[in-house]
């Protein structure tokens, strides 16, 4: 982790009635660094708790917002719960998949996209629904996924 | 019967997420009478009178739930669950986003009134941006002395600490929440002991939905007998129906229980099925529970008549199929999303999900054998009621009531070799 992030989770440990409640938090910090939980952060988390590694992989595996491998800039996920789906969500995934030339759970070559089909994301009333790096997008369609991809490698290149 | 709005009274003020235009149009006057004017035991009596019952699905009377702790000194939590998660409900959500000073008058009064120091909040890990509009929403509530300390000088301490799930379906039930808030993986704790004895950190815990903490604002406001009188004898107050799926106006919509039946919300309220086409079946109480096809929408919305007709009012989640769903397929994506979500821990749901999934993926797909109805069938027995949390009794609802409604229509699946109405989930 940061510096920064290595203070925050040093605080975490003092935040909760019991320093169990600061492991989830923690693996969060390492997750929003990251974009994933690489293996040399989970001895640093067990270290900081006071657990073994074993441990804290039994909690971070039961997560899905937790990723074992690196997650593109952009993580995309489309919501496939049954109101969306009922509104076109496998058109939105397909089209990704097409667009960018990944299967599901994939990462594009250039490490911008990951798309990942997810369940139920709470935005029902609004469905099709998608998150990108948990940002809600309400009412998706193929053509706003198109021009977000297109702005997005855009501001990477310009960047770059 | 159009809407009622007690929690959404105010939603659609602009500026309603900021605490100035919130106390503008009334809000913390409850909290205020709370912990002025009240002692929290004659809250707590408030919430009893209001018969209130838990908004999240179970439907269990908040104020017992909160008589049921132990009067032995030890420390005791509050825990919101906003861990909002059932298929089709994306109620809480719209509370949290937009009107997050309703939640968090509704925690701190419900803190006062059990006698809890310290309240919890613990979000859904996909609900980050609410996490910080929650955030934003304590700063500016501890600025008015609302939080803290001493809260509005009454000498009480009361602090919310926000928590942040990371995926999980199963945080949902409240002891895998408690789980989960402590930093573990998410696995439901036998019952008994019930969080009332043995909760968080195994103290005395009261833990309840944010529909339902937002409701004892209003409750305070207008006193509980009054709340009582709204909706039926059982079935007290309003509440927030998500509806979706093929509906011209998806939305949530606030409606006093048991005066408004299935049929107005859906055609009244929420516009009818879109221009062309009919409603097939519903499922009005979030994908755990069992169909209701179009000659049942005559049922008022309430607890009762809902059981009565064979389904339940669960979370509100009112989900709606036309004539172009396929039942099979949404079966089949709803068994998908239970068997994800088992957390495996017992073998009926665990092991019953994965085949429930396996055989009904076949069907769809055109490849169903003969006996395989039987199959499933089978199957949702050897669950129901087999598992440690509801989790198992939830992914076999629809199913169940699926195979019995629309026979016919996974029969065809496997004689024809496909779906008899073509590609029809878009």
């Amino acid at each position: 982790m940061n510096a920064e992030n290595l203070q925050q989770a040093h605080e975490l440990l003092h935040r909760f009635p019991k320093k169990s409640s600061a492991l989830i938090p923690m693996l969060h910090l390492v997750e929003d660094e990251f974009g994933y939980i690489p293996e040399a952060e989970v001895q640093v988390v067990a270290d900081l708790m006071g657990v073994t590694p074993a441990y804290v992989e039994s909690v971070l595996t039961f997560y899905t917002l937790f990723h074992r491998q690196p997650t593109g800039k952009y993580l995309i996920q489309v919501c496939r719960g049954l109101s969306c789906q009922i509104n076109g969500a496998d058109d939105l995934s397909r089209f990704l998949y097409d667009e960018l030339g990944v299967q599901r759970n994939g990462t594009t070559a250039d490490g911008l996209f990951t798309v990942e089909e997810v369940e139920c994301i709470a935005l029902c009333k609004d469905a099709p629904a998608v998150q990108i790096n948990l940002d809600f997008y309400p009412h998706m369609t193929k053509e706003q996924l198109r021009s977000f991809l297109d702005k997005a490698a855009k501001e990477v290149r310009s960047g770059a | 019967m159009p809407e009622m709005r007690l929690l959404f009274k105010n939603i659609d003020v602009p500026g309603i997420d900021g605490i100035e235009v919130y106390e503008q149009h009334g809000g913390y006057r409850s909290l205020r009478k709370a912990v002025l004017d009240m002692t929290p035991d004659a809250v707590l009596q408030e919430v009893l009178t209001s018969n209130l019952r838990g908004r999240g699905g179970a439907g269990f009377p908040t104020g017992r739930k909160w008589s049921f702790l132990p009067k032995d000194g030890r420390t005791r939590y509050l825990v919101c669950n906003a861990d909002e998660s059932e298929p089709g409900t994306c109620k809480d959500q719209e509370i949290i986003y937009r009107i997050p000073h309703l939640l968090i008058e509704g925690v701190l009064a419900s803190a006062y009134a059990i006698g809890a120091e310290d309240a919890f909040i613990y979000l859904r890990g996909e609900f980050k941006t609410g996490y910080r509009i929650l955030e934003r929403a304590i700063a500016e509530a501890r600025q008015k002395g609302y939080v803290g300390e001493n809260v509005l000088g009454s000498g009480r301490r009361v602090e919310i600490t926000l928590y942040l799930g990371a995926g999980a379906y199963i945080c949902g039930e409240e002891t895998a929440l408690l789980e989960s808030l402590e930093g573990k993986r998410g696995n439901p704790r036998l019952k008994p002991p019930f969080p009332a004895t043995a909760g968080l950190y195994s103290m005395p815990t009261v833990v309840n939905n944010v529909e339902t903490l937002s409701a004892v604002v209003p409750i305070i406001e207008m006193g509980g007998a009054e709340y009582a009188k709204l909706g039926t004898e059982r079935s007290a107050g309003t509440k927030l129906f998500s509806v979706s799926g093929n509906v011209a106006r998806p939305g949530n919509y606030e409606v006093e229980l048991g005066k408004v039946t299935l049929r107005e919300l859906l055609y009244d309220i929420a516009g009818g099925p879109p221009a062309g086409h009919e409603f097939k079946a519903v499922i009005p109480g979030g994908s755990s529970v069992p169909f209701l096809t179009p000659d049942k929408f005559d049922t008022p919305l309430d607890y009762e008549s809902l059981q009565a007709a064979g389904t339940m009012l669960g979370s509100g989640g009112v989900i709606v199929l036309d004539e172009r769903a396929c039942i099979v397929k949404s079966t089949l994506r709803l068994m998908e999303f239970y068997r994800h979500e088992s957390c495996g821990k017992c073998t009926p749901c665990r092991e019953g999900t994965m085949w429930l999934n396996q055989v009904l993926a076949r069907i769809e797909a055109g490849e169903g054998r003969p006996g395989d109805l039987e199959t499933l069938a089978d199957l949702c027995s050897n669950i129901d009621g087999q598992t440690f949390c509801p989790l198992g009794d939830a992914a076999i609802g629809a199913l169940a009531s699926g195979l019995r409604l629309f026979h016919d229509e996974y029969e065809a699946h496997i004689t024809k070799g496909g779906c008899p109405l073509g590609e029809v989930v878009r």
